[in-house]
């Protein structure tokens, strides 16, 4: 079978400090895989060295079968086109406004032109419930909510086979963290897009997840799908599901 | 025993001070190949070249005009014991234009616009702008360092000149308006001595030192972790080793090039 993204045995250091020791993981064409875990067990390290952003210490991770390391520099940035990635703070651009943000990796990753560009981003605008009235906002004009939409748009304004989704609804009341969940649900499903997603957030996880891992100390100790979410008497994902102050991460620690 | 525990931190200062060469080197040499290869962003250049070029004469010239008339001032109360004061115009344009030009608008520089590019480049580093870049496909190298470097190297001279022109000004209007020189007599001593190589010479100084400034503000930007705290300290660090590197580059040119 063919994945998108096969991620086996990696291993990623910060000086001795091992933060990944060993994940295994893979996603299917059209499947929304959601990695959940305690703050600082590297979720975002592992989505950065999928993207090549950081380097990797041993292990092996594929895109599109491709090697990650062993891309070169100009077929990484072709790779890197097909990849659309939704940071935790958005990452707008603050120097440019909501239309230059949206169409930037059409204009500048693609070479499409600008009139074009400007075209294409305001219908995924649309697509993420706004519309013209903020094209010439700049983020700080933003709220919150309004800056992960645009992010979002921003993210799938190129056409990509693999989303990325950082932490997608944190720092959101829970009216918009569902609209954002509806737009996820919404873009993997309809446009039929791969999506990594990394989150604390329940309510999110049980929306856009087709398979869960949970990462812990370096690892995937355990991987299921979303309807064994509920179900699993695994001790580990029980405690986090719920939320209890009691069970083996508090043991353990985070 | 103190005396190898001595040893061992001169070793580890010679260590870093090698791995920050290894690392500004490493960085110097990213911008080049990629900043010399299409595709080229001439919208970010022509930005840049406005905030070096045009947001920033303001500055330099008030720098200019009060150190010129600063100057000549100095200059009239020193020079009248040996009865030199027809020295005055000629010591003030060789002094703004070999020396005091460059390096005051090149601080002044460092400051406005070394400090901007750092806090700017760190906060895109740290809010992951620059992964977003990365991850669009975009070579952050090419976008973002290469233009600034290159409006800094080709515009920092036109700074420098207009910079000479203003202090040169000043030490006019000081001495003529204020100190009773004759109008004719000051314009002709200021020129007469002056040759295009004092004026070039204080260009090519402006250029090394527009290439410090925006490779030191890059530099430290680009390399700022650690959130606002971070990026306070890029800025700072920037601004303080652009300002050093522009006075041990004054130096060595004013030897390489006299």
């Amino acid at each position: 079978m063919s994945f998108v993204i096969e991620v086996k045995d990696l291993k990623k250091s910060f000086g001795s400090f091992k933060v990944l020791d060993g994940v295994s993981l893979s996603i299917s064409p059209g499947e929304s895989y959601v990695v959940i875990g305690g703050s600082g067990t590297g979720k975002s390290v592992l989505v950065k060295c999928i993207l090549g952003l950081l380097d990797y210490d041993g292990g092996s991770i594929k895109i599109d079968g491709k090697e990650v390391n062993k891309i070169p520099a100009k077929e990484m940035a072709q790779t890197l086109l097909k990849c659309g990635v939704l940071y935790q703070g958005g990452a707008l651009f603050d120097s440019l406004n909501v239309i230059d943000n949206v169409s930037f990796g059409l204009v500048y990753g693609y070479g499409v032109p600008i009139k074009e560009a400007y075209k294409t981003a305001i219908e995924k605008l649309y697509a993420v419930n706004l519309d013209e009235r903020i094209i010439k906002a700049y983020p700080a004009e933003l709220s919150g909510g309004m800056k992960k939409r645009v992010a979002l748009a921003r993210a799938i304004a190129t056409n990509p086979d693999i989303i990325f989704f950082d932490e997608p609804t944190t720092g959101l009341d829970p009216i918009t963290s569902g609209t954002i969940n509806e737009l996820i649900v919404k873009c993997t499903k309809e446009m039929g897009i791969s999506a990594l997603s990394i989150t604390h957030d329940i309510n999110s996880l049980k929306h856009i997840s087709d398979r869960v891992g949970l990462l812990h100390k370096g690892k995937i100790i355990w991987e299921g799908e979303n309807s064994e979410l509920t179900s699993t008497d695994d001790p580990f994902v029980r405690q986090f599901i719920t939320g209890s102050p009691v069970g083996p991460f508090t043991t353990e620690g985070l | 025993m103190n005396f190898l525990i001595f040893l061992e931190k001169i070793g580890e200062m010679f260590i870093s001070f090698l791995t920050a060469i290894g690392k500004l080197s490493i960085f110097l040499v990213k911008v080049l190949r990629f900043g010399t290869t299409p595709p080229y962003y001439w919208r970010q250049i022509a930005g840049h070249a406005i905030q070096i070029g045009y947001f920033s004469l303001p500055v330099v010239g008030m720098t200019a005009i009060f150190t010129g008339m600063a100057l000549t001032l100095q200059c009239s109360s020193g020079f009248s014991n040996f009865t030199a004061e027809s020295a005055i115009p000629a010591v003030v344009m060789l002094a703004m234009t070999r020396e005091l030009g460059p390096v005051l608008a090149a601080l002044m520089v460092a400051g406005r616009l070394g400090a901007s590019m750092a806090a700017e480049i760190g906060t895109m580093r740290v809010t992951e702008q620059i992964d977003a870049l990365t991850t669009l496909s975009v070579n952050s190298y090419r976008y973002l360092v290469f233009p600034r470097i290159l409006t800094g190297v080709v515009l920092m001279p036109f700074l420098v000149f207009i910079d000479d022109a203003i202090g040169i000004l000043g030490g006019y209007i000081v001495g003529v308006y204020y100190l009773g020189y004759n109008s004719a007599n000051y314009i002709h001593n200021t020129f007469v001595t002056m040759t295009a190589w004092d004026v070039i010479s204080g260009l090519i100084k402006g250029s090394v030192f527009g290439f410090m400034i925006c490779l030191m503000g890059c530099y430290h930007g680009y390399n700022s972790e650690g959130g606002a705290e971070g990026v306070g300290r890029s800025t700072t660090n920037s601004v303080v080793a652009a300002s050093i590197l522009i006075l041990i580059f004054d130096c060595i040119l004013t030897f390489v090039l006299f």
